[in-house]
């Protein structure tokens, strides 16, 4: 430091000359303000700087409170159920704690101590759940963890990936079977629904091939799922229709959401009054909805969809994101080629 | 005063909140949102891309992001995650066919890490229409409570009539409140 180099020169200096001596002296006021000004700073700066925002402090905090919960965590292995409870418990509640303390030190740690501390946090989590099944078995959660668990290693062998999900929903669908209208699993059938049957429920239509379909009435809902080389005529729908992996197939429907997902080769004569979307499809073509039959108007009415307001050529395909040109998943068919006439 | 103390003082000035709602497509996500800030419901197109909403709701500041649930977008879900206080899950209840994918969308959302500290909250929406599940089956076929990392709570709703909406966010509100906002 050269203020104490000027200092220490200082006594032996030039004490004959008034005009040194007071240009010494000045200067070394001015090293002594200049010292305890960088004092002050530096005091300053320690003050605004808080031990508990430095990695160090947070290292050696965490590791011990880690150290603690591993500890209770060790003491409840064997141990008797009563006692395991309120440990398991208290070692719950620091782990949170910890969580939270790691949670506010995040803006001055590194990435590396973040991973790191992030890692020992999960395994002292897992060691607990672990903990947690051993002691308690008969918890509610866990067994019914458990037979979710065997029910799904049995139905996984079944050759069709959709089995799994569907068997799974059986026990919910059964239930509600009273107020679903379905048809599966046909072949070249003519198959319809009257007004009184779908009366404002959903209607489900799956693993349907070459079928005519006829649903008069206003329909909550409708899903089309594995439906190959049909023809689907709908009432209005007042809510939204899904479509899911359809090919070849001619579809006819007002509804005030169209999704579909998966389909080739359809033609969909559509009133839509707010928007069709596509997802993973092509080959689609759309036209305006130009099927009719007797009480059309009242099950518009019934729907409560607007009749004035149809956006059938605006379609939104979710892989085509390029604003300007058009999607080639979907196109509009032309005037010449739209059907006019449905029933014979 | 450390920086930190700093931050969490003028969060807590301006008691603001981030919540991100998610789910799979067609469970009225949007609905939930536009209802709940009181506009339109009838118009609503299947969200290509996300919507933000600020409202002020109890002397908090709510910043709500709804972001589409197709599958092409769900990938995208990921970009939303930095900074939620609360997450919002949107279950169709009368999708009984996507109940499964449902269940898998949530259980891999818990995982992420920057979900760590967000509230959950689950709307079993759609209890309006006849073939709706009850809030009890959705819990059961979701496993909620299998949930031990997360806050959660499950509330039947309807969008479409507003049912419960306030409830599930006051909810919702309340937690986060009792965790980013030290009482004074």
């Amino acid at each position: 430091m050269d203020a104490t180099h000027e200092v220490s020169r200082e006594p032996g200096g030039f004490a004959g000359e008034s005009g040194a001596d007071k240009i010494q002296e000045r200067l070394q006021k001015r090293h002594q303000a200049r010292a305890e000004d960088a004092e002050r700073r530096k005091e300053a700066k320690e003050s605004m700087s808080v031990a508990e925002e430095k990695g160090e402090y947070f290292s050696t905090s965490f590791n011990t409170e880690r150290a603690s919960i591993e500890e209770l965590l060790s003491s409840c292995s064997g141990a008797d159920r009563a006692v395991v409870t309120p440990r398991l418990e208290e070692a719950t509640a620091k782990t949170l704690q910890l969580q939270k303390f790691l949670n506010d030190s995040m803006l001055f740690l590194t990435q590396y101590e973040l991973r790191r501390a992030q890692a020992a946090l999960q395994k002292l989590q897992s060691s607990i759940v672990e903990i947690r099944e051993e002691a308690q078995p008969r918890k509610k959660f866990t067994f019914r963890a458990r037979t979710k668990a065997t029910d799904k290693v049995s139905d996984a062998p079944s050759p069709e990936a959709d089995t799994p999900a569907d068997s799974g929903g059986n026990k919910v669908d059964g239930a509600a079977e009273s107020v679903q209208c379905r048809f599966s699993d046909l072949d070249n059938v003519c198959l319809t629904k009257t007004a009184e049957e779908i009366q404002k429920r959903d209607v489900l239509l799956t693993h349907l091939s070459n079928c005519k379909v006829r649903l008069f009435g206003s329909p909550s809902t409708l899903h089309l799922k594995h439906i190959d080389s049909c023809e689907i005529l709908c009432g209005p729908v007042s809510s939204s229709v899904f479509i899911d992996h359809c090919t070849n197939s001619t579809l006819a429907m007002p509804c005030q959401q169209l999704r579909t997902h998966n389909t080739t080769d359809t033609k969909v004569y559509l009133h839509v009054t707010s928007r069709a979307i596509i997802e993973d499809c092509h080959g689609v073509s759309f036209a305006p909805f130009s099927w009719s039959y007797p009480t059309l108007e009242e099950d518009f009415d019934l729907s409560g969809l607007d009749r004035d307001r149809n956006n059938w050529s605006q379609v939104d395909d979710f892989n085509w994101l390029a604003a300007g040109t058009h999607s080639p998943n979907w196109t509009v068919i032309p005037e010449a080629d739209r059907k006019t006439t449905w029933d014979p | 005063m450390g920086l930190l103390t700093i931050l969490k003082k003028m969060k807590q000035k301006e008691r603001e909140m981030r919540l991100l709602m998610l789910g799979l497509d067609n469970a009225g996500k949007t609905t939930i949102l536009k209802k709940f800030n009181g506009e339109d419901v009838s118009t609503i197109s299947p969200t290509l891309g996300f919507n933000i909403k600020t409202l002020e709701h109890r002397g908090f500041k709510l910043n709500i992001w709804d972001v589409g649930g197709q599958k092409s977008l769900r990938s995208y879900w990921r970009n939303y995650f930095e900074s939620t206080d609360g997450l919002v899950w949107v279950v169709d209840s009368a999708d009984r066919l996507r109940l499964e994918d449902c269940r898998q969308e949530l259980s891999s959302l818990l995982q992420e890490e920057r979900l760590a500290g967000a509230t959950l909250l689950v709307f079993a929406n759609k209890q309006d229409l006849p073939g709706a599940l009850s809030k009890e089956a959705i819990r059961e076929a979701m496993a909620l409570d299998g949930i031990k990392s997360h806050h959660w709570c499950i509330i039947g709703c309807s969008a479409v009539t507003g049912e419960n909406l306030l409830a599930g966010v006051d909810w919702l509100l309340d937690d986060i409140a009792a965790r980013i906002f030290t009482t004074d």
